[in-house]
């Protein structure tokens, strides 16, 4: 049972407080519930009794008070059920929506350089169904084992008064369905447990293979061999739920024989002591039927236990991804941005891990405020690792990157990603309108400023040509747009934030030559007193969007010159 | 039921009778041998719902994925993948609980309920009619409470799929959202979205309790009422305090499965609002037609001949992508396709990969209609490098492997050679074995497009290339190095290049202009520069 009070657990309930007040009421509702049951069955059988022997015997009884009793618990009952429902869900509901918001947000700072080795299947895995399998925690756990130890206290309380004796096998009862056998489930269903915790992340990242890769696996004959490992894995996750169900059938079942014999024992001890005279007849019948109601609020603990050890790889697997340091530790807020935008980098030297080579190895270079630089290189140079340091997204080995000179590390990230617009290789839309695409960028935006960035990025027939104009919802990753516009949303997006930086990675890629001229026009009207950072494989076309040219080769500044010096000597080769 | 006899036995002969424990022990033996049958067939039936429920969902998580991928390409794009997993996972397991707990249950209250009151007449008639005529008011109440709860539970089901899709797609783009300095913002937006959650669960859990109230209440108010009526006959001695005490104990257990389900009902409305969004999913047809009636067409193992001719195509609420589209690809040739982006380049491949289909006109493969060849034999023959390549779950190995099952160490290395992997493999910390992340992270546009052109190359038996932008991301030096491949291999094959920039239709046989869905001007590269129409306006543009 050590396992219980384990670190990860702890850190969940202190996760929860905010939500204590709920989880609490709901507790005590579920308790009242459980000892009115408790209740009416206990008075029920000993006003049965009772009255059956005085109408034996001729004897008067007083049959309103316990009539009245039963009443009160039978609507004490109903009513605590209900009230316990409805509270205790609502206090998982919103202990859950609280969990997601603060993963999520746990999440941010992680993003891209501590995250790249999860995929957002995975990922999505641990927000939701790891979050959600917490959920188990209070309310198939934490509740029952709350009420099931004091109900049970109670009812060893009231035996006490009425037969010491019988409290005996009643206790020993208890604990054997309400401890050992839920340590004795748990461990046999661990296994399975942790399996299909770690199967059912798996199936969904191949679901996710299996729908974003469709047209890939369609090209090569592969979907009924993806789909084939894919019903594999699901039904070696069946297999294991079967296992678990198994192991609670048994368990439940078990429960129910243990109620039978601990009944049996109580029988004999009450009717050896109503025959020794020690005990009044209605009294047995009390508590036998105070036995049957107590097992009923032990017996759901086994089968909660089942899914025990699956509720703490969920929260180890949810505080692992939480507790990943951030690359960077923010300065305190409030430090205030440099006014000046010069950018320098300094012996700069970057590697995504200790194997890998350096992406960067010694990089100086300055950008002046309102310098036009095209950063050139074949792929692997080190251009983007530049873009990726300069945004505070990864750490530098050695070195240091200047921001208006200020080192970028005591710099808040988040002010100086403001100050730096990027139209990068890939345009990420999201499953908004629009509008709310181009008001991710600046929130504030007025209509003004959106029409003019909407023209500058020569995105006004796309919007005219859409039904709902500035209202269309986008689809997932803008998938119902076109390579060129959604790169066009994104350079729009870009013109909104209105930063002293505009950085342009690849912006080009996928364009035809025409539209990708006009674009130049325009992002030089939009690059005019800015610096501008052009990161490209390929030059030709960028003459007008910038002044110099600096070529890099394996993660080393190896040149920089002047654009026209730069052109003469690629025509010269 | 049993039981519950012997117990009332006991009791009453006990407490009666004043009869000595021993004289007692057949009943306490037949009680003691009860427990374990009881036991035993609880745990049975339990295996036998539990094991058909998981084959039936098992069969129906496959159903519904290939539902899915019927929808081809075109159609997947539009569906959120974060959506369809929450639909593929989360709705087989609700419809699966339905089928598990909720429908046994559902049986055990029409059986169980029926069966008690045969036994619960000759022992106490009164008590039986009390039961007998409470119990309809049970399942009335459900019905009633069920209809309103099943228009909120399809709402909130609804609203999963919608939280779903949003969480995942937020993942995907957690370093745009940093970069716009929008995460907080979209954060928040979640939140919006998961209270709605909350606030429509709740909605549903509110009814689906409601009624297990109701059930609750019936049963206890008739329960009392049978104990109160047995409780005063037995004090004018009407009734034998045994059958007085088997009623009472059979009592609940009369209600018991009327309750169980009454508890279960937001399984059953869980799966209701679940298989209704399934079968929508189940409904969409494949966007194909069936095989023609004339069977289908062997193909020939030769580069063949392609003929497109006046093909329509019309993308869902866009307009017209392709219309009236001729053109020829001739064998052993490299074919470029040029035009400004959105002029359907990328969609004349599709419809050529089977993934689009046109309502109008017609492909011709060596003479042979597209739509009549074998589609798995003409995929076959066909090695596609896409615009953006998708990096699955696995090793590098693994993602090269999905292309071509079949291939032996030799061909892997060959076809890395060749598509300028073999360069970073090299820098890859475990070679072959590196595990690739989400859309390739860890890998560079270039890096990616070297790996579709190596799972391309890995298709040696493709007799058919169409490569969208298979330069994109690549440097001058490797750009000329896949060019040079490709002329290589249109010696035995037949080759269409899409191409955005002009230098790689520089060395292509035969270059053809798209504007607007049609071919508006095509011929050999080096004469269409000279001319002064569209391929030469499109050169001009590309200068700096």
């Amino acid at each position: 049972m050590k396992s219980l009070l384990s670190p990860a657990l702890r850190r969940l309930l202190a996760l929860l407080r905010p939500y204590r007040g709920w989880m609490a009421g709901g507790a005590a509702l579920a308790l009242l519930a459980a000892l009115a049951a408790i209740g009416l069955m206990a008075v029920s059988g000993w006003f049965i009794a009772a009255m059956a022997l005085a109408g034996a015997g001729g004897l008067a009884i007083n049959y309103f008070t316990p009539a009245a009793a039963i009443r009160a618990f039978a609507i004490l009952r109903s009513g605590g059920r209900y009230g316990e429902r409805l509270v205790t869900h609502e206090a998982t509901l919103r202990g859950l929506a609280g969990l997601r918001a603060w993963l999520f947000r746990r999440l941010i700072p992680l993003a891209p350089a501590r995250l790249a080795a999860l995929r957002s299947g995975e990922l999505f895995a641990r927000l939701r169904a790891d979050v959600d399998a917490l959920e188990h925690f209070y309310l198939s756990v934490l509740v029952p084992a709350v009420v099931a130890l004091l109900s049970t206290g109670a009812a060893l309380l009231l035996a006490l008064v009425v037969l010491p004796l019988a409290a005996l096998p009643l206790l020993l009862g208890a604990v054997l369905a309400g401890v050992v056998l839920p340590a004795w489930i748990e461990r046999r269903a661990a296994r399975a447990a942790e399996q299909a915790v770690r199967e059912s992340a798996a199936l969904r990242g191949m679901l996710l293979d299996a729908l974003r890769g469709h047209s890939e696996l369609l090209a090569w004959d592969a979907v009924a061999a993806h789909n084939a490992r894919i019903e594999a894995l699901a039904a070696q996750l069946d297999s294991r739920r079967i296992r678990i169900d198994r192991v609670q059938a048994a368990g439940s079942a078990v429960v129910g024989l243990l109620a039978q014999l601990t009944l049996l024992a109580v029988l004999v001890v009450g009717l050896a002591a109503v025959q020794r005279g020690a005990l009044a007849p209605p009294q047995l019948v009390m508590l036998s039927l105070l036995t049957l109601a107590l097992f009923e609020v032990i017996a759901p603990l086994g089968e909660a236990l089942a899914q025990w050890r699956a509720t703490l790889l969920a929260s180890a697997r949810v505080f692992e991804l939480a507790d990943t340091p951030p690359s960077f530790t923010e300065p305190s807020s409030g430090t205030p941005m440099p006014p000046a935008y010069e950018i320098a980098f300094e012996n700069a030297h970057l590697r995504y891990s200790p194997q890998l080579p350096w992406a960067l190895e010694g990089v100086d270079l300055v950008l002046p405020a309102g310098a036009r630089v095209a950063v050139v290189g074949a792929s692997g140079a080190g251009k983007s690792s530049l873009l990726g340091a300069l945004l505070k997204f990864y750490p530098l080995q050695q070195g240091r990157v200047l921001f208006g000179g200020q080192s970028v590390q005591a710099l808040p990230g988040d002010a100086l990603r403001r100050r730096i617009a990027v139209i990068a290789q890939q345009t990420t839309l999201f499953n908004l309108s629009l509008l709310e695409n181009l008001l991710l960028a600046a929130p504030d935006a007025s209509a003004a400023a959106i029409e003019r960035a909407v023209s500058l990025a020569q995105l006004d027939p796309f919007v005219a040509s859409l039904p709902q104009g500035y209202d269309t919802l986008l689809g997932e990753g803008g998938a119902l747009i076109s390579g060129g516009e959604a790169r066009r949303i994104a350079i729009a997006r870009a013109l909104l934030q209105d930063a002293p930086v505009l950085v342009l990675d690849e912006p080009t890629e996928g364009l035809d030559a025409r539209t990708a001229r006009d674009l130049y026009a325009a992002l030089d009207a939009a690059g005019r007193d800015r610096t501008v950072l052009l990161i490209t494989h390929r030059l030709s076309g960028l003459a007008e969007l910038v002044e110099e040219v600096v070529v890099m080769e394996a993660g080393r500044v190896c040149a920089r010159m002047p654009v026209a010096e730069y052109l003469a000597a690629e025509g010269a080769r | 039921m049993g039981q519950a006899w012997l117990l009332s036995g006991i009791l009453a002969a006990a407490l009666f009778a004043h009869a000595p424990l021993g004289q007692l022990w057949p009943l306490w033996l037949a009680l003691l041998a009860l427990a374990p049958l009881r036991l035993a067939l609880s745990v049975r039936a339990r295996h036998t719902a539990v094991g058909a429920a998981q084959q039936l969902g098992a069969g129906l998580r496959a159903r519904l994925l290939r539902g899915a991928q019927a929808l081809g390409p075109y159609g997947l794009r539009t569906q959120a993948s974060g959506d369809l997993i929450t639909r593929l996972v989360d709705g087989t397991e609700a419809v699966l609980a339905y089928f598990a707990r909720y429908l046994p249950q559902a049986a055990s209250a029409a059986l169980i309920p029926p069966l008690l009151a045969l036994f619960v007449f000759p022992a106490d008639w009164l008590s039986g009619l009390i039961l007998l005529l409470t119990a309809p008011l049970i399942p009335l109440f459900m019905v009633l409470a069920g209809r309103a709860a099943a228009r909120a539970s399809e709402r909130r089901y609804g609203q999963l799929r919608r939280l779903g899709a949003a969480f995942i797609e937020a993942l995907g783009g957690l370093v745009t959202l940093r970069q716009l300095g929008a995460a907080e913002r979209f954060a928040a937006h979640l939140d919006g979205q998961g209270e709605e959650y909350r606030a429509l669960t709740m909605q549903v859990l509110r009814v689906a309790f409601l009624s297990a109230l109701v059930l609750e209440f019936f049963a206890t108010v008739s329960i009392a009422v049978v104990a109160v009526l047995i409780g005063f006959r037995l004090l004018w001695g009407e009734l034998h305090l045994r059958a007085g005490l088997f009623v009472l104990l059979l009592a609940p257990e009369f209600y018991l499965p009327l309750r169980a389900l009454g508890g279960l009902r937001h399984t059953r409305m869980d799966a209701l609002a679940a298989a209704q969004q399934l079968s929508r999913l189940d409904a969409v047809g494949p966007l194909r037609a069936a095989a023609p009636a004339g069977g289908l067409r062997a193909i020939s193992d030769s580069a063949p001949e392609i003929r497109i001719e006046r093909i329509g195509y019309v993308h869902g609420g866009r307009g017209a992508v392709l219309s009236e589209c001729t053109l020829q690809v001739p064998a052993r040739k490299v074919t470029a396709l040029v035009g400004t982006s959105g002029a359907g380049k990328t969609t004349l491949l599709s419809v050529l990969l089977g993934f689009a289909a046109p309502y109008s006109g017609h492909v011709w493969v060596d003479g042979v209609e597209l739509g009549e060849l074998d589609p798995a034999q003409w995929r076959a023959r066909v090695a596609w490098v896409p615009q953006q390549a998708h990096v699955f779950e696995g090793t590098v190995r693994e993602n090269l492997l999905l292309a071509a099952p079949g291939a032996d160490t030799g061909a892997l290395q060959r076809a890395a050679e060749r598509s300028g992997l073999g360069a970073v493999l090299e820098r890859l910390p475990q070679g072959w074995e590196t595990p690739l992340g989400e859309r390739g992270l860890g890998l560079s546009g270039g890096e990616l497009q070297r790996l579709a052109l190596a799972r391309a190359l890995l298709r040696e038996r493709a007799r058919v290339w169409l490569l969208d932008e298979p330069t994109a991301h690549l440097d001058p030096a490797s750009t000329r190095a896949v060019e040079t491949m490709i002329g290589a291999a249109a010696a035995t094959r037949t080759v269409l290049v899409v191409a955005h920039r002009l230098s790689a239709a520089r060395s292509a046989d035969w270059v053809a202009v798209l504007r607007e869905g049609r071919v508006i001007e095509q011929g050999v590269p080096a004469e269409l520069a000279r001319a002064q129409g569209a391929y030469a306006a499109l050169l001009q543009a590309e200068r700096p």
